[in-house]
């Protein structure tokens, strides 16, 4: 080889190497965009109450305290007793994290029932005619403020008022687990049937042919030769679900109040107590929220783009 | 089964909540008791001018956002296709923010734009050589305030449209990619006429998507400003949500929610009708 030739060579080589660099430096950047604002919250939790707002803020707790965890984990509010300072107040948690669980696991576990039949016959049977595909993006497109308004009229006014002329006892669905998993089943279907949809396409229909002309009956074929195909994809969408139920802002912020509360409610409910902000507990509940779904939803991520582009993209 | 509970939670409601919107009622009095009022709670909303402007407000943070997120997007995810180390690494990080609850991610950023915040810390060392003092309360200066939200939702929802255009980068069939580069076409035109033109159904989709999202905006409203500084940042589902639950302005409520049903079917039809011309094409083996 030429003399020329090498350095023609080693001058590409070394403008590849440099465009590479250039390449990682711009995404190791933008991921330290993207994991600032979680560790400032996990850092924060650990703080105790006179580091929250220092000048200038500590990046790394000085004395590193459990506090704010405990303030909300505690179990027995009743005999700690009413502290003085709103600092040092215990908030029980766990009532909220047992609505959130409740609401979100029932409602998605329905979802995915009602929603993997639904797709099954719209995969096989075509049941919506060709059209129903696109037209299930409505119901997610539709600004969720709109359906707040008459939910609220409904749940808290239509029901209660029905209930009492036809069974004779007044019925309210507004701030019940029943009413909020009544609403996200009805709400995250289209996701379901959307993820299902994709999934129950891969599956060949030859053979479910073949088990029918085997002499298996429909029902049975669904649950001994589809169903085995589809349960990893069963799996991957009840999590997705999950995860949208879990935060859920909005219509939970709005059809519940006293009662029942989910962990984002919770959350906002600190931002408003008339203390001034609990930023040291607000970071250790939004700690708690955050990690178990970043966990989920990093085992799911392949499959995320089906279930956040409803289908349209497929991978 | 399926129908009935769309009709129990869906149509009943909407039936109702026109009904209402022609009552003239609010809290204070029994819904027993409330009159018809025909359609002055139309004008009105009509006439409100709170409505209209956070109407285009929602708009115009719509627009900001999904234009730093298609850009940002498309450029995060044309660096991790042209990468081979590290792909998948890079993959999971960027795809975190989409996972993170809305509302912890409000809260987030509240404390990140908090006057003694890390945002304040690292812009001090600059503001100092101007005199100023560095304890800026950004969410105190409606401009400032707007933007703050703009950013938290470019931060958390970037993520998506950087998954749909790594999708779409990786469909790109390379046969055609190569033909063109075989046939002398350089770096820039291969991308410029033969990838962009191929990536069409994937920026479709993500505006479409992405802008019907954004137009929900509401989460990071209440955890940043509470509307505030006086009503520079209030979205419209921000807006419809005091009149209502802090006001309670029900009837007022109810036919601004339809009104608002009304103008966003319009937006909804024509997204998927977009959406749907792509599908197509994608079916038809265009793209």
């Amino acid at each position: 080889m030429s003399t020329d030739a090498k350095q023609a060579l080693q001058i590409a080589n070394r403008r590849r190497w440099r465009r590479t660099v250039v390449r990682h430096s711009i995404l190791i950047g933008w991921g330290l965009i993207i994991m600032f604002p979680i560790f400032w919250m996990i850092q924060t939790s650990f703080k105790d109450a006179h580091e929250w707002v220092t000048w200038p803020p500590h990046w790394v707790p000085q004395d590193p305290t459990l506090k704010n965890y405990e303030q909300i984990f505690t179990f027995d509010v009743q005999q700690s007793g009413v502290a003085r300072e709103a600092t040092e107040q215990p908030f029980n948690i766990w009532g909220a994290v047992a609505d959130s669980l409740i609401i979100c696991t029932t409602s998605a576990l329905i979802a995915l029932f009602m929603g993997a039949f639904l797709a099954y016959g719209i995969s096989r049977f075509n049941v919506g005619g060709g059209k129903f595909r696109h037209s299930v993006l409505i119901i997610r497109m539709i600004p969720p403020i709109v359906i707040a308004i008459p939910l609220l009229m409904y749940y808290a006014i239509m029901v209660p008022l029905a209930s009492e002329t036809v069974l004779g006892f007044r019925l309210s669905l507004f701030d019940t687990q029943f009413g909020m998993s009544l609403l996200y089943i009805t709400i995250t279907l289209p996701f379901v049937i959307w993820m299902m949809l994709s999934f129950i396409d891969e599956v060949p229909y030859t053979l479910e042919h073949a088990a029918r002309i085997m002499g298996a009956g429909r029902l049975y074929t669904l649950r001994r030769v589809v169903l085995p195909l589809v349960a990893s994809g069963m799996v991957v969408t009840f999590l997705f679900v999950f995860i949208l139920n879990w935060a859920e802002f909005l219509l939970s912020l709005t059809l519940t109040h006293p009662d029942v509360s989910t962990l984002p409610v919770l959350l906002n409910k600190f931002q408003s107590a008339s203390e001034g902000r609990l930023y040291g507990p607000q970071a250790a509940i939004g700690t708690v929220i955050t990690i178990p779904v970043v966990v989920l939803g990093v085992l799911i991520q392949k499959h995320l783009i089906k279930g956040f582009s409803f289908g349209t993209i497929r991978k | 089964m399926v129908e009935g509970m769309f009709i129990l939670i869906l149509i009943i409601p909407f039936a109702l909540t026109i009904y209402i919107s022609f009552l003239r009622w609010r809290a204070n009095r029994p819904f027993e008791q409330a009159y018809l009022s025909g359609l002055r709670n139309y004008e009105s909303v009509i006439a409100d001018s709170g409505f209209w402007d956070s109407l285009g407000r929602t708009f115009y943070f719509a627009g900001a956002a999904v234009v730093f997120e298609l850009i940002i997007g498309f450029f995060l995810a044309l660096m991790v296709h042209q990468i081979t180390r590290g792909r998948r690494f890079y993959i999971t990080i960027l795809l975190i923010p989409m996972m993170v609850v809305p509302v912890v991610a409000g809260y987030n950023f509240s404390m990140i734009y908090l006057d003694s915040g890390p945002l304040n810390q690292i812009l001090a060392p600059g503001l100092n050589l101007f005199d100023i003092n560095p304890r800026i309360r950004w969410l105190s200066n409606p401009i400032a305030a707007q933007w703050a939200i703009i950013l938290a939702d470019i931060w958390q929802w970037t993520s998506l449209t950087f998954l749909i255009f790594l999708s779409g980068f990786s469909a790109l069939p390379p046969q055609l990619i190569n033909a063109a580069r075989v046939m002398g076409a350089s770096r820039r035109q291969t991308f410029f006429w033969v990838e962009l033109p191929l990536l069409k159904p994937a920026i479709v989709i993500a505006v479409v998507i992405r802008s019907m999202e954004a137009l929900k905006m509401f989460d990071p409203v209440v955890l940043l400003t509470f509307g505030g500084p006086g009503t520079s940042t209030q979205t419209v589902a921000y807006y419809l949500w005091e009149q209502v639950w802090q006001f309670n302005k029900y009837s007022f409520g109810a036919a601004a929610s339809i009104m608002l049903l009304i103008i966003f079917s319009v937006l909804i039809f024509f997204g998927i009708y977009l959406i749907g011309r792509q599908g197509k094409a994608i079916e038809r083996g265009e793209a």
